[in-house]
């Protein structure tokens, strides 16, 4: 008996020994809102204090229900990083929809590539390594790349988006963007809009619509630059208005429908050929539900720009990273008092 | 230890079945009193800023006209202290002056807007809305207004058809398949009368015009060399027809039209030359200074009509300048005044009902209409005493009916003269019960 009793002991202690190994894990392994003093305020703002596990992220996956809105929290509170014990103020609302300040107000670079090559660059298509450098030099220096919908959500004045955001386009559908973009962009986890002119696709040097899908299933956004490439602003020779309006039909209505078709994801963005529109062409997106279009014109949007005049920034292929640089403007100066 | 091993059993039963999640609920209580207990411990670490911090705050940020984030800083603070009515007081304070600087800005960016200074009014707008985020008007500006349309619209006529209206617009009647397309009107139908259409405007690319547009430019500025301005007007005209933002045939139109008026000021022909400046751009240069100019003469000449009682010529110039000038007050004082004057003889000659009549042409605010008018309700009165006293000698004299007709004329004078009225009825009855003696 007392042989047997001894026995138990040593068992009893593991046991015990476990048990309070398995509360302890179990009562640290959650964020616990004790460890902070959260206050609530209307459902305009929370009022809590970090503790040494807390990041932007993690306060914003728990308050804001999305983890990628951590900058939210930074931008409002005026800090780059957080401290244990340190005060934050947590707005449940999008303070600055149009990035309206007293000095100025906020614009968006939306970046347009084309090709790329694995060493030779030519004045459409960029390297692998000079796209990789553009991509990192986003991603240190504290660039947040938007999506096509964030980037409309702020352009109809709904949504706030980081101060440092740029989107990125790439025009045409070459196979390269497919082979050589893409694996960059998924090891930043940089999302990306691909406008493609659906008679280029499964063509030589083009994507095909199985890479297409592969791309959209990946979380790119895949949009329209018409059916032909054909610029939409100039009559062809000894082509009749009649002519050109019915092609301008064709152009717009026929790869918006395809896209949906084989994508199953709605189309309702064109990159114009060329970056060239007139009047007639934009009253014809909007009959056909496009929500914007976007030309080629070296400026950043501010919030209040025409939808159907998005400008983007060409990144040619010769472009070194000075010249990079230039192109992500995201404040225009200009004194709101 | 029997109890102690059911323990250890239940806990291991529970965290098998539920995980984390059951294990904290189950000790929820315990963890939450010891949690509590400990932050008692580290005042500090879980302590809210008070208000008054806030409050600092919420002053700094509107000491540099970041009126939003003060209100922001100032709202957690009354939240935190809500008993404070000094900061509710700050708050509603803030809450006007936010209200008072967005409007104003809006309102000045509407003026620019309307006076086409769109990138002047822009920055207005954008300042509206820096101060007011939710201000509809200023984001309606700012996303539509300020963005030029791609349509313009029309009311469709009585009898119109599509390449009617296709010919008006685009000077090209096979555009009507362009009317039917973006109007949803099937082949062959016509639009219906009193239907809002809504017209794509093309570039003038899509418009070729008859006309070789740069020939013609040169031609009009070598005819504005020659001075022959009628001819630049109608060439310019022309090119503005096909190409309606031809900002050469603009500049060559107001051109030819401030030279036109000119010379109609040079041979002192001043309504005509107004009218020729009017058709100017207001941002011309001179030109707003060549209308007052004009303006002025035709002041002096109005005022020089009325000094020599020529009233009808003197309220007919100053008249067509408050066409011209609305808010020319010289004018109005002239027309008040020849208005007065004429009023004035007219109560002289004991007009009263012809002086009221030009009186009430005149501004109802303006001293010397309210003094004329007054003058001829006291005239009456006195010419209305006479007429009865009149009435009064016929009828001592005996002679009623003469005497009727004096009081007559003194009650049309003044309704309210009761003797006048009673003496009537008296001297009426008394002509009856004679009638009836005889």
């Amino acid at each position: 008996m007392q042989q047997s009793s001894n026995r138990r002991k040593p068992i009893s202690g593991i046991v015990f020994l476990l048990s309070l190994l398995l509360l302890a894990a179990c009562i640290t392994s959650a964020r616990s809102h004790q460890n902070i003093s959260e206050i609530r305020l209307n459902n305009d703002f929370i009022i809590v204090t970090a503790t040494v596990k807390d990041t932007f992220s993690s306060l914003a996956a728990e308050y804001l229900n999305d983890p990628s809105k951590g900058w939210l929290i930074a931008e409002f509170n005026h800090i780059k990083s957080l401290t244990a014990g340190q005060e934050l103020i947590i707005p449940l609302f999008s303070f600055n929809k149009g990035g309206l300040k007293s000095e100025g107000y906020q614009t968006v670079p939306v970046l347009s590539y084309y090709r790329l090559s694995k060493n030779k660059p030519s004045k459409i298509a960029i390297t692998q390594d000079d796209f990789k450098a553009q991509m990192k030099y986003l991603k240190d220096n504290g660039y947040h790349v938007i999506t096509l919908d964030q980037l409309l959500g702020f352009l109809d004045y709904q949504e706030q988006i980081p101060e440092k955001s740029v989107a990125i386009t790439f025009d045409d559908g070459w196979i390269s963007v497919y082979d050589i973009a893409f694996p960059i962009l998924k090891k930043y986890g940089f999302p990306a809009t691909i406008f493609i002119y659906t008679d280029f696709v499964g063509g030589g040097k083009a994507m095909s619509w199985k890479h297409i899908k592969e791309l959209s299933e990946a979380g790119f956004d895949i949009q329209c630059q018409t059916k032909t490439h054909r610029n939409l602003t100039v009559l062809k020779n000894k082509e009749s208005f009649k002519q050109y309006f019915n092609s301008l039909e064709m152009e717009i209505s026929y790869p918006k429908k395809l896209i949906e078709k084989k994508l199953n994801k709605e189309c309702n963005c064109l990159a114009y050929p060329y970056g060239e529109t007139n009047n007639l062409v934009i009253a014809m997106l909007k009959k056909h539900g496009y929500r914007a279009a976007f030309t080629i014109d070296n400026q950043s949007n501010p919030f209040f720009i025409d939808k159907y005049k998005i400008s983007r920034s060409a990144i040619y292929g010769k472009y070194d990273i000075e010249k990079f640089k230039n192109k992500l403007s995201v404040f225009q100066h200009m004194e709101l008092k | 230890m029997k109890r102690l091993f059911t323990i250890y059993f239940v806990l291991i039963v529970l965290f098998f079945f539920t995980g984390c999640a059951g294990v904290r609920e189950f000790f929820g209580d315990i963890v939450n009193k010891f949690l509590e207990k400990n932050s008692e411990k580290t005042p500090g670490v879980t302590k809210v800023l008070p208000a008054c911090d806030y409050l600092k705050k919420a002053s700094e940020y509107e000491k540099n006209d970041e009126l939003q984030t003060a209100l922001f800083y100032l709202q957690i603070a009354g939240t935190l202290d809500p008993d404070s009515t000094k900061i509710h007081e700050k708050i509603a304070s803030l809450k006007s002056a936010i209200d008072h600087k967005a409007g104003q800005h809006f309102t000045t960016g509407v003026t620019f807007y309307k006076t086409r200074r769109f990138e002047d009014a822009r920055k207005q707008f954008l300042t509206t809305l820096r101060y007011s985020p939710g201000h509809k008007e200023a984001l309606d500006y700012l996303k539509n207004r300020l963005h030029p349309k791609e349509y313009r619209t029309y009311k469709v006529k009585d009898k119109d058809t599509l390449k009617d209206i296709s010919d008006k617009f685009y000077k090209d009647p096979s555009k009507d398949v362009l009317i039917a397309y973006f109007n949803n009107i099937k082949t062959g139908s016509e639009p219906v009368s009193g239907t809002i259409l809504e017209l794509p405007t093309l570039g003038s690319e899509f418009n070729r015009p008859p006309i070789h547009i740069p020939t013609e430019l040169t031609k009009a500025e070598n005819l504005l060399k020659e001075k022959r301005y009628p001819e630049v007007l109608r060439v310019s005209e022309k090119i503005l027809e096909y190409d309606r933002l031809n900002q050469k045939a603009s500049d060559l139109k107001n051109a030819a039209y401030y030279q036109i008026g000119l010379e109609l000021s040079s041979q002192e022909n001043y309504p005509e030359a107004i009218k020729s400046f009017k058709k100017v751009t207001p941002e011309y240069q001179g030109v707003e200074e060549a209308i007052q100019q004009a303006i002025n003469k035709e002041l002096l000449k109005a005022e020089r009509l009325l000094k020599q009682k020529q009233y009808e010529q003197a309220l007919a110039v100053a008249g067509k300048i408050l066409d011209y000038d609305k808010s020319n007050t010289a004018a109005q004082n002239l027309i008040n005044t020849a208005f007065c004057q004429q009023a004035k003889n007219l109560i002289i000659r004991k007009n009263y009902t012809e002086a009221l009549h030009f009186l009430s042409k005149a501004d109802p605010e303006c001293d010397c209409v309210k003094k004329n008018i007054s003058d001829v309700y006291t005239s009456k009165k006195k010419q209305a005493e006479v007429h009865y006293l009149n009435g009064v000698k016929h009828f001592l004299n005996e002679e009623l009916q003469s005497a009727i007709t004096e009081w007559e004329k003194a009650l049309a004078l003044n309704p309210e003269h009761k003797k006048a009225e009673k003496n009537i009825n008296n001297a009426r009855s008394l002509l009856e019960k004679l009638k009836k003696v005889k």
